[in-house]
């Protein structure tokens, strides 16, 4: 089967049939994997911000694979050009030029490359090597690292375990220099883009609950392997212009010193009674038709309490939601505490971007071939049959499959023209403080902001700290979601600015000041394809499956479900990701796959269904082939 | 409120929280292998690993990682090896790949100039997304073609001289000369400039693997099913 782009439900799908045995190409025109999914260094995301502020015209779009098209087949044309952003807007709220000529720092200490005579060591001879010897040590000495330095008149040096220091021996790398109780350092925009590595910046905000369709499938699949994770470590509310904590589990609640005793009590006895709300239905039966906030203001519970539980705990909404929606978040919230931690959530290390990509490695590790920088062109049916059996890609070349997966954003106008599309603002911040000082400067928070207005929506703030490895030191990378009314400025930067100290300017108000300031932000809208129905996209044959782009929701249930549903359609019988055998057992060899060969390929067809016997067999045989 | 007693769980078969603390050798040490198509990456894994060597095995799809346990310093290290799983093939190794390797071997087939041409790609790959931490390893294989090398011995060490700290060796897998010696200087210096305890801490300190790793006795080889060649 053949998959296009790699997003999260596409890499998921991949990762499963490659798993139960079937040929998997896995193909994606960027240079990058996830799609929409994905997360980028600070350089890469300014690059992403150019290419999608340009409106690049791709009218002479070149239509040579016609030619390949028999005659009793039709064309299914693709989209070259992605259109699901929109409303890029980026503000950096430092001086900008001092960047000028600053580069990224990378993982390696440079040594001039042209030659330069500048620092010392760098032309060690080869002869201190012996030649008996075999494994001859580089050169000892550190020379100076070549990465342009910005003049620190800005008062602040460089982070002491920079990319730039050539590290020394016996020095333990990353001790943390500076004591947590002072003032934010001074962060300017030239260190952001040279330190641009340690930033891994999602294009999707999410967290994973830590009972959840995601977390489950991870750990059953083993895929789980490959990603690290940290705990959310605050729920935050914002109530009356202030940011709070909000205290969720039992300890929390107790060691509270926001709640009186009389609050704590009645929190406990609410929230006790949500974790299994269904066994007392006389509480909340009467109350059916109203709405969850309606039900809550005749719980004894102070406005307070009634906010947290609302907006923080639930996440629903005040207006729309109903008694049984709120109960049944309140009570999902609860299940999920201290499975891991203190709070409901996990976030993955290095960002939400590792996920799509964690899937398609399962995938290659069962075979699957992946090519990223291979754009697909067309879809060719088979007249007589209205199957597609291949696409035909940037090449020319054709690549017959039985199954195809498409992602959204792949898909012409005109399959789309019955499609109607929601939207997501997002907004990205780099910020020098948390929203919420306390003693300890590492934590990951989740944040929901009710509506400012009415109509519109909630806003979901996520704040990860630099120990996440999404931003460098120091700093703290926000991410604002929610669904659109307008551009995603217009519908977030009130919330930002509620929030945030976005003056440049050194004289500001007090209150102000207590603000964490924004370095860096960026707005932009991404299309939610979420809940389109499969079958209003118009012409598409019943072997070429559609998967949606991100959807606004926080967890990640949405791409999981239609992964599997997906799966389950194609192979019914198969078990959906089982667990991986003991992977030093997973060695085999297989005929070799060649896309490159013209003309009809066998290759890239699926396995018979015969493959069914072998995943389901012991973990020793499970996956080994031909021999 | 909260289901169970509010503890995370320790060490469960399924989610449990790793903590580190719990195992006998801690987290393990994470070393990746990269380089192009057929330069012998697996081979010098399996020959360093499960001290085997298949001729025939041209492309080899399927290998996650492999994992060992060395004794250096006095100290028992459990080291995971892991495999490109094929990705290399079309250049599109994950960026994920490099994350939280702490030794990078890069290798390049002696007798097959372009595959050490292709040396710098990798090394923009490294700088883009490895540890600046992450301890360096070339590594010319196939050393048992002379005949056929086209690579002299001194052109990968004056490419090696280019990144400070980076190690240089010529090996075979086929003839097993310097494999272990490769993994182990690459071990060494790991601990040298880190000493286990830090990693230890560093890895248990707040960060969850929502697995244990699999249980493999540190005395006995990995079961080998049956013969693996084709």
């Amino acid at each position: 089967m053949a998959c296009v782009i790699s997003g999260l439900p596409e890499s998921i799908i991949a990762a499963a049939c490659a798993r139960s045995g079937q040929r998997v190409l896995h193909v994606d025109s960027r240079n990058y994997y996830g799609g929409n999914w994905a997360s980028f260094s600070f350089s890469g995301l300014l690059s992403w911000i150019k290419e999608n502020q340009q409106n690049t015209d791709l009218s002479d779009e070149c239509e040579d694979w016609r030619k390949l098209i028999l005659e009793n087949e039709e064309a299914i044309p693709l989209s070259s050009k992605d259109k699901t952003i929109q409303h890029v807007e980026d503000f950096c709220f430092d001086d900008q030029d001092s960047a000028e000529g600053v580069e990224e720092a990378g993982a390696l200490p440079k040594l001039p490359v042209f030659g330069a005579p500048a620092a010392k060591g760098v032309s060690v001879g080869s002869e201190e090597s012996p030649a008996e010897e075999g494994v001859s040590p580089g050169s000892e000495e550190s020379p100076a690292a070549e990465i342009p330095v910005p003049e620190s008149a800005d008062g602040t040096s460089p982070s002491t375990d920079s990319a730039e220091s050539a590290p020394e021996p016996g020095t333990t790398e990353a001790a943390p220099s500076e004591s947590a109780a002072q003032e934010p350092k001074k962060i300017t925009y030239s260190q952001i883009v040279r330190e641009g590595r340690r930033f891994n910046i999602d294009l999707v905000s999410k967290l994973l609950y830590s009972r959840g369709l995601l977390i489950d499938l991870l750990i059953k699949s083993n895929v789980s392997r490959y990603a690290e994770f940290k705990n959310a470590t605050r729920v935050l509310a914002f109530r009356e212009g202030k940011v709070e904590q909000v205290p969720c589990s039992r300890a929390d609640v107790f060691n509270s010193r926001q709640l009186t005793m009389v609050e704590k009590r009645m929190l406990m006895k609410f929230l006790t009674f949500c974790l299994d709300y269904e066994q007392h239905p006389e509480e909340y039966q009467d109350y059916e038709s109203s709405t969850f906030a309606q039900f809550l203001q005749t719980r004894k519970l102070t406005p307070s309490l009634q906010h947290f539980i609302l907006h923080s705990i639930a996440m629903v909404s005040e207006t729309e939601s109903s008694t049984l929606e709120g109960l049944q978040a309140t009570k999902k919230f609860l299940q999920c505490l201290g499975r891991y931690g203190n709070t409901p959530f996990l976030f993955p290390l290095y960002g939400q971007g590792e996920i799509p990509q964690c899937f398609c490695r399962l995938c290659a590790v069962f075979g699957g071939i992946y090519c990223l920088r291979h754009s697909v062109r067309c879809l060719v049916l088979d007249t007589a049959s209205g199957r597609c059996k291949a696409i035909v890609d940037q090449f020319g070349q054709r690549i017959s499959a039985k199954y195809f997966i498409v992602e959204d954003s792949y898909l012409s106008e005109s399959t789309c023209t019955n499609v109607c599309y929601r939207q997501i603002s997002r907004a990205v911040l780099i910020t020098d403080q948390s929203v919420l000082n306390t003693d300890s400067e590492q934590q990951v928070s989740i944040l929901t902001v009710p509506p400012l207005e009415s109509g519109k929506a909630a806003v979901c703030v996520i704040e990860l700290c630099s120990s996440t490895m999404t931003c460098m030191k120091d700093t703290y990378l926000v991410h604002l979601t929610c669904p659109s009314t307008k551009t995603a400025r217009e519908d977030l930067e009130p919330v930002v600015q509620k929030l945030f100290n976005l003056n440049t300017e050194k004289e500001t108000e007090n209150e102000e000041l207590e603000k964490p300031k924004v370095l860096w932000a960026v707005y932009f809208n991404m299309r939610d394809s979420s809940g389109v129905e499969k079958n209003s996209y118009a012409g598409l044959p019943s072997n070429v499956y559609v998967c949606s782009g991100p959807d606004p929701a926080l967890g990640n249930d949405c791409a999981v479900k239609q992964a599997e549903t997906i799966f389950r359609e194609m192979f019914p019988t198969e078990e959906f990701c089982p667990p991986a055998p003991n992977p030093e057992d997973i060695i085999y060899d297989e005929d070799e796959v060649e896309p490159e060969e013209s003309g009809l390929s066998n290759s890239a067809e699926t396995k018979p269904e015969s493959s069914a016997e072998e995943s389901s067999s012991g973990a020793d045989a499970a996956v080994t082939k031909e021999e | 409120m909260e289901p169970g007693s509010g503890l995370p769980q320790r060490r469960a078969g399924g989610g449990g929280l790793d903590l580190g603390a719990g195992s006998a050798a801690g987290s393990p040490l994470q070393v990746i292998i990269i380089g192009s198509r057929g330069v012998g990456k697996t081979s010098l894994m399996e020959r360093f690993t499960d001290d085997t060597f298949c001729e025939a095995c041209k492309s080899t799809v399927g290998v996650d990682f492999k994992i060992k346990t060395v004794e250096l310093r006095g100290k028992k290290i459990r080291l995971q090896i892991w495999d490109t799983a094929g990705q290399e093939r079309f250049n599109s190794i994950t960026s994920a790949y490099y994350r939280s390797a702490k030794g990078i071997i890069l290798v390049y087939d002696i007798t097959k100039k372009e595959t050490f041409d292709d040396l710098p790609k990798w090394m923009k790959m490294i700088d883009k997304y490895a540890s600046e931490d992450a301890e360096l390893l070339l590594v010319g294989n196939k050393l048992d073609c002379e005949v056929d090398r086209e690579i002299t011995r001194q052109q990968g060490e004056k490419f090696a001289q280019q990144i400070t700290g980076m190690r240089f060796c010529e090996a075979s897998a086929k003839d097993n000369f310097n494999v272990d010696e490769i993994f182990l200087k690459l071990v060494d210096d790991i601990l040298k400039k880190m000493p286990l305890d830090v990693i230890r801490n560093e890895l248990s300190n707040s960060i969850l693997s929502l697995q244990p790793e699999p249980e493999i006795p540190p005395e006995l080889p990995p079961p080998r099913p049956h013969v693996r060649c084709c």
